[in-house]
């Protein structure tokens, strides 16, 4: 009789629809939803919507891109060692879409090192449609968009030679990076580069700090697309984002106070436990 | 349609992970096998066409003469004859395995051994005395780094591991743990952008809309 008693249960929607202990996040994400869509619809009837702070990082895009037409040298880019399911990826084409716009409206060649097949054949494509929205078709070379390895080492050994032998005049690296990054970074920095470096990664970010002339830290790459599109679209949501922060603030705020008054009260936990 | 196809997809895909992650029925009818399926049929496929961008370009450096083309002529043959090495014994394989633990493992941890010298030449950068945030800097980096090396408990006793403590577990798990918020809700903006269509990089669009 005990391997009848030792059967799992089916498992139990909670609240006849929901996966077990999934409502409270599902609720989390129709709030930013409906925040950003709130955004969206005032920037779309014209009304007006708070300005993004000035991101250094962002702002000397434009001038790496300068900087490299002015010497006559590249600019390279490295979308990170993840693939496109990874959200610092999907940023990046973000950046990789203006970045290409600049290269193409200036001459400018641009170099995108790829450690993953899928961003490669995304980049590609975006860099294609870029220079043909720019009218130089002509310029586009799909040689300088490259896959080099999927293996990580073999990955930075191929971009430290590319950078020896090509001299970018600019690195803009944006993405999600691991322990390449200290070696990327630090190759540019001898390479007299100037780079730009941005990750969510928080234990590469102080390498990035160290190593490269501006870091984008965390949120400001997410905030890239918007802050160089220069849409008050894009801005609603950025707006959306920083709302939540604010909402998740207070969250831990009455948390902490009320942990600190009553710390063995389990009156919240009772309320929403199990959802 | 060439924009829109991929857009509807996009959509389509992001609202299928939705209903999975948040759904009963979603789990019972387990909706994301299927995605993940073809998510490694497209990754197979990219990976295609990464190999036929590395043929087709040092298979230029090689027809030129290119500056060290004698590497490229290397870095296919080797490519190749792993890729049918694989193909033939699969990734079980005696010599497929060797390979990879004898050839290329020795090779990355080298590479990655570098790590600990770069680090030094960025840090003899950084720890320079030129802003008050510097010296706050540098002096917090002097007792972290006491702190793990036993040279720093046979100078202050117990102290410098306190201090090390204090610095990495509080101010920085503080500082860490608010950055990670940005990240988080950031990362979850950017995917609700690309679900409801507001940004289009990724398939070759301006960027926005």
């Amino acid at each position: 009789m005990m391997w009848l008693l030792a059967q799992e249960q089916a498992p139990v929607p909670t609240l006849g629809i929901f996966t077990t202990g999934s409502v409270i996040d599902f609720a989390c994400v129709l709030v930013l939803g409906v925040i950003i869509w709130v955004m969206v619809a005032r920037a779309r009837t014209g009304r007006k919507i708070p300005d993004i702070k000035k991101i250094a990082g962002l702002e000397a895009v434009d001038e790496a891109i300068g900087r490299a037409t002015e010497m006559g040298r590249p600019v390279a880019f490295i979308p990170g060692i993840q693939s496109v399911d990874n959200p610092q990826t999907l940023a990046a084409f973000g950046m990789v879409s203006h970045i290409a716009r600049q290269c193409a409206r200036y001459d400018t060649r641009f170099l995108a090192l790829n450690c993953d097949p899928l961003p490669y054949a995304v980049i590609e494509e975006i860099t294609r449609q870029a220079y043909l929205e720019e009218g130089r078709p002509d310029a586009f070379n799909p040689d300088d968009i490259r896959f080099l390895s999927a293996e990580q080492f073999a990955f930075v050994g191929a971009v430290i030679g590319i950078f020896e032998r090509e001299r970018p005049a600019a690195n803009i690296m944006f993405g999600s990076f691991y322990a390449e990054s200290m070696i990327l970074a630090e190759t540019g920095s001898f390479q007299g580069m100037i780079q730009i470096g941005g990750t969510a990664n928080t234990h590469q970010l102080p390498f990035f700090v160290a190593a490269c002339d501006y870091a984008l830290i965390g949120e400001e790459m997410f905030a890239a697309s918007a802050y160089l599109s220069k849409e008050p679209v894009m801005y609603g949501t950025v707006v959306g984002q920083d709302w939540l922060k604010i909402i998740i603030g207070l969250v831990i705020v009455v948390g902490a106070i009320l942990a600190t008054v009553s710390p063995d009260s389990t009156f919240l936990k009772d309320i929403i436990g199990g959802y | 349609m060439r924009k829109e196809g991929p857009m509807i997809l996009t959509v389509i895909s992001s609202l299928v992970v939705v209903f999975s992650t948040y759904f009963f029925l979603g789990q019972k009818w387990n909706l994301m096998a299927p995605l993940n399926n073809w998510f490694q049929i497209s990754y197979s496929i990219a990976m295609a066409l990464g190999f036929i961008n590395l043929t087709a370009i040092h298979g230029k450096y090689i027809q030129r003469k290119r500056e060290g083309w004698f590497y490229s002529i290397i870095l296919l043959v080797s490519m190749y004859a792993y890729l049918v090495l694989g193909m033939i014994q699969t990734h079980n394989g005696l010599q497929f395995n060797w390979i990879y633990e004898n050839a290329y493992s020795p090779l990355s941890s080298s590479m990655f051994a570098l790590v600990a010298f770069f680090i030094t030449s960025a840090a003899y950068r950084v720890f320079r005395i030129r802003t008050k945030e510097a010296t706050i800097l540098l002096v917090c980096a002097v007792f972290v780094m006491l702190g793990r090396a036993p040279i720093g408990d046979a100078m202050w006793g117990g102290w410098s591991g306190f201090v090390n403590k204090w610095v990495m577990g509080t101010m920085n798990v503080a500082g860490m743990r608010g950055i990670n918020l940005g990240i988080y809700v950031g990362a979850f903006a950017t995917a609700l952008r690309i679900m409801l269509g507001l940004e289009r990089a990724h398939i070759g669009g301006s960027g926005t809309q």
